[in-house]
């Protein structure tokens, strides 16, 4: 018998292995095909009312009333005047403890050697807190990283909006971070008294259940942030470039466009607009969050993009980015848009209100020229416009479940005196330092920073958000006081209603995906990449996708809310 | 067991030698022997154990409902289930077609542009002229992909610097950096300024093992400059280039994630998206979990094995030695 070439498959020893490779196969086949299905990403749905373990309100009286009193939480008070602080928190507490906490922050990171901290330590009784400040641009994505790799430090800040960025927050929370209810069940006054006088709701936004499917499992798994009514964002117009050109502030999106044609100029390196995707939305009635809109009509969810107004609106972005109207460079997403504004390169900048109070800050200061105010209430069409608000608490401090509690119940001594509101000595530490150093008394006697204390102090985010304030009002220079509050009068009637008041709903993984798809869609639409004809496939893809199953989702929940 | 070799073939027309007994040494005669060349080897293994092999094992999850926060055993056996997500998710054509595009265009335009470049090089005589060359060629390639973008962005964009001039003459904006339909030459002009050069080092290594006196040998012969590169310098360098291919081939999916990231949002996912991004997009950046992208990466993994095995086993019809062979 002739012995087969070693290229043969009829070798013995190929044979072997062939054999081996089959009954490998044969045997793995039967094991993968009795294999279950995928049930992870369901989505979640969290009642966040009625629970009977909350911290009992006691009130926390506040020194002093403000002087412009409005309708909260659309239509918050201020305060045009700067009262002698009194102190909240007097018998302070003694800590010993050192902890990190992670934080976001936008803009340059102060040294954590800066001696601001250090008194701030002093102050609120030698708990030593090292704050682990990371780019706020990435921190919603990275953050979900340290959390599943427990590299936090001692706990973590999360805004709410940070929420979408998490996979299954759900599990994420009940399994990473400390269940707060047995320190926080009941009366706290006695210990924790600016604590005890947060709004009961902003403590029941911060319960999560370990099982989805068990109500009774609820508990409490963060400080709450502070609750912030009214718009959050807005289109923040260079009123001095506006009258300079002799335009007046647009009160449609009709005039928006016309101001925004006469004022750019391509040649000349001015646009009016440098992004419109998340402001602009609300001008074609499209909802918030989700985007789910309940249609009493139909009775159903449904969905912005399978709305008539959603092609208006992709029509809106896609007219002013052919009329060069949008910077040329907006695609890339790597502009300062407030470098630009201040520059007058860009007419209208879309941002967070707190650009408002920044860019008036650096006007007085002498940093910036001109001004800039919020375009009001817009709408296309002849529609009655509508507004954007915030909805809840703005964010958690979560806490490690590593540590133990009596290292929990000192980091709430913090968070207890971080929540002192306005008129109390806590509060001007936390927000402007201290007197010498990081500011001094204005001839109003309003404080004003110094030029360590803008460094410093001034950033947004640092110890101001560790825990949400009692209450929160209106704040700064009187004049600007007076034009935010008069400009929250003049959109709080067309504040959208929170049909989702009640409950926090984290839609399916698919859903999420095509989500996303969705917005990249959207944006080669508003950036010439696409065509708007095929906006009808986008919306079907969506839909097949994770649309519907999202819909389902959302539906059993508006469902298990409104009945 | 022993095992009977000869040396050589029995001399012809007399006595046969006697055959040469090599007797196979035992696995302890071996370590004794060979102790402390594996001693050595263990660093490289630890390293490889612990950075390479351990967290290869967990490839395992691509075929589980994972969550990091069960007991590794409580996650289920999903089968092939994320695999069938994945073949089903809108980006992941996209990602796959345009990753074998831009793999496809490197291995075309970028690989064949060292070889040149190092032939260019090689054939400049002087050494003041070749060191400058060298360094503005090869310099580029230690600039991260954020540099290398920002330049063309600073140079090419909308709002760039040509676009300006382009302006001032009375033109139009140029569009380079954010049109897909250009991607792809912008792409190409990225690669060629950033690693062109690199290639060219590689290259340029191998030329200088080839004896000079070939070259001289066949000048006096009469040998042309371009039959001499022809018939020696590449001759020369074929094994280094067949290696390099091989190599390439392996990864060919790996064709890079910072450049399409950066690039993403200006030109859109439909252009940029590749298997690299797609993991980060869809896994990271996403409510899917990490099975997903581990299933995404083990598709890629094996789609390169198999190349890998095919690229070496033409390497070795054709004469080559390619990256490994039988013993």
């Amino acid at each position: 018998m002739a012995t087969p070439s070693r290229r043969s498959p009829f070798r013995r020893r190929s044979l072997f292995k062939a054999a081996g490779l089959g009954a490998a196969g044969a045997a793995g086949l039967p094991m993968i095909a009795a294999c279950s299905d995928i049930e992870s990403g369901g989505g979640t749905s969290q009642t966040t009312e009625g629970f009977d373990f909350l911290p009992t309100y006691k009130e926390w009286p506040l020194p002093f009333e403000p002087d412009l009193v409005g309708e909260p939480p659309n239509h918050p008070s201020g305060f045009t005047s700067y009262p002698e602080p009194v102190q909240a928190v007097t018998d302070l507490p003694s800590g010993s403890g050192t902890y990190e906490i992670t934080m976001p922050v936008w803009g340059t990171v102060p040294s954590a050697d800066d001696p601001y901290y250090a008194g701030l330590h002093e102050a609120w009784g030698g708990t030593e807190i090292n704050l682990r400040q990371a780019d706020g641009n990435t921190y919603a994505e990275t953050s979900a990283q340290w959390i599943q790799a427990n590299e936090f430090g001692n706990g973590i800040y999360l805004f709410s909006w940070m929420l979408s960025s998490q996979s299954n927050f759900r599990e994420t929370v009940v399994n990473s971070f400390y269940d707060l209810t047995d320190i926080l069940k009941g009366d706290i006054a006695d210990r924790w008294p600016l604590l005890a006088g947060r709004q009961t709701a902003a403590w029941g936004q911060s319960v999560w259940s370990t099982d989805p499917e068990d109500p009774e499992s609820a508990r409490i798994f963060g400080v709450p942030g502070s609750i912030w009514g009214g718009p959050g964002n807005g289109l923040l117009a260079r009123t001095d470039l506006l009258e300079a050109d002799g335009l007046a502030m647009p009160t449609s999106v009709e005039e928006l466009l016309e101001v925004a044609r006469t004022w750019s100029d391509d040649a000349a390196g001015r646009w009016a607009f440098l992004g419109l995707d998340y402001i602009s939305p609300q001008w074609f009635n499209l909802a918030s969050g989700d985007g789910w809109y309940w249609d009493e009509e139909q009775d159903k969810l449904i969905h912005n993009c399978e709305r008539p107004e959603y092609t208006e609106w992709l029509e809106f972005r896609r007219t002013a980015w052919d009329e060069k109207l949008v910077h040329p460079d907006a695609p890339s997403g790597t502009l300062d848009g407030k470098e630009l504004h201040k520059a007058g390169t860009i007419l209208f900048q879309q941002d967070n209100m707190s650009w408002w109070q920044d860019y008036s800050t650096q006007a007085a200061g002498g940093q910036v020229e001109g001004a800039i105010a919020p375009v009001g209430a817009l709408a296309a069409n002849g529609r009655t416009p509508l507004v954007h608000v915030g909805t809840g608490v703005e964010g958690w401090l979560f806490l490690s479940k590593d540590l133990d509690q009596e290292q929990v119940e000192e980091i709430l001594d913090v968070a207890n005196w971080c929540s002192a509101p306005y008129g109390t000595k806590e509060y001007e530490m936390l927000w402007y330092g201290f007197e010498g150093e990081q500011f001094e008394y204005g001839e109003d006697g309003t404080p004003v920073h110094t030029e360590v204390g803008t460094e410093v102090v001034q950033a947004p985010v640092n110890f101001k958000t560790f825990s949400g304030q009692v209450q929160t009002f209106l704040t700064g220079a009187p004049d600007f006081v007076q034009a935010k509050f008069d400009y929250n009068a003049s959109v709080k009637d067309y504040a959208e209603v929170n049909i989702w008041e009640g409950m926090r709903v984290e839609g399916p993984a698919d859903f999420k995906t095509a989500g996303q798809t969705l917005i990249d869609q959207q944006d080669d639409i508003a950036y010439g990449r696409a065509d708007l004809s095929a906006i009808p496939e986008m919306v079907e893809t969506f839909l097949n996708n994770g649309g519907e199953a999202g819909r389902e989702h959302y539906t059993a929940a508006y469902k298990a809310l409104h009945g | 067991m022993a095992a009977l070799k000869t040396s050589a073939p029995p001399a012809a027309g007399g006595a046969p030698d006697r055959p040469r007994i090599v007797r196979k040494q035992t696995v302890s005669q071996r370590l004794r022997h060979d102790w402390p060349l594996l001693i050595m080897t263990l660093p490289a293994l630890a390293q490889l154990s612990v950075f390479f092999y351990w967290p290869s094992s967990w490839n395992i999850i691509a075929f589980m409902d994972y969550s990091p926060y069960r007991p590794f055993w409580e996650n289920p056996f999903v089968g092939f289930a994320w695999f069938g997500r994945l073949f089903s998710d809108p980006y992941f054509m996209p990602a796959l077609v345009n990753t074998l595009q831009f793999a496809l265009a490197q291995l075309a335009l970028v690989f064949p542009l060292s070889i040149f470049l190092a032939l260019v090089m090689h054939s400049v005589i002087s050494t003041r002229v070749r060191s400058v060359f060298q360094s503005i060629v090869y310099l580029p390639y230690f600039f991260s992909w954020v540099l290398v973008v920002t330049v063309f962005i600073q140079m090419l964009g909308a709002d760039g610097l040509v676009s300006n001039w382009m302006l001032g003459f009375g033109g139009d904006r140029l569009n380079v950096t954010a049109d897909p339909d250009s991607f792809m030459f912008l792409a190409w002009m990225q690669w060629t300024w950033k690693d062109a050069g690199w290639g060219m080092i590689i290259f340029l290594a191998a030329l200088s093992s080839i004896n000079p006196s070939l070259y001289e040998a066949a000048a006096v012969d009469g040998a042309s400059r371009w039959r001499r590169m022809w018939h020696i310098t590449l001759p020369g360098i074929r094994p280094v280039i067949v290696l390099l291919l091989i190599l390439q081939i392996g990864t060919i999916l790996t064709v890079g994630f910072e450049q399409y990231q950066l690039q993403r949002e200006a030109v859109g996912y439909q252009t940029t998206e590749v298997l690299d991004t797609f993991v980060y997009y869809r896994t990271i950046l996403s409510s899917n979990g990490e099975s997903l992208g581990t299933a995404a990466g083990l598709f890629k993994g094996i789609i390169g094995l198999l190349l890998v095995l095919a690229a070496n086993h033409i390497a070795h019809r054709l004469g080559e030695q390619g990256i490994y062979q039988k013993s």
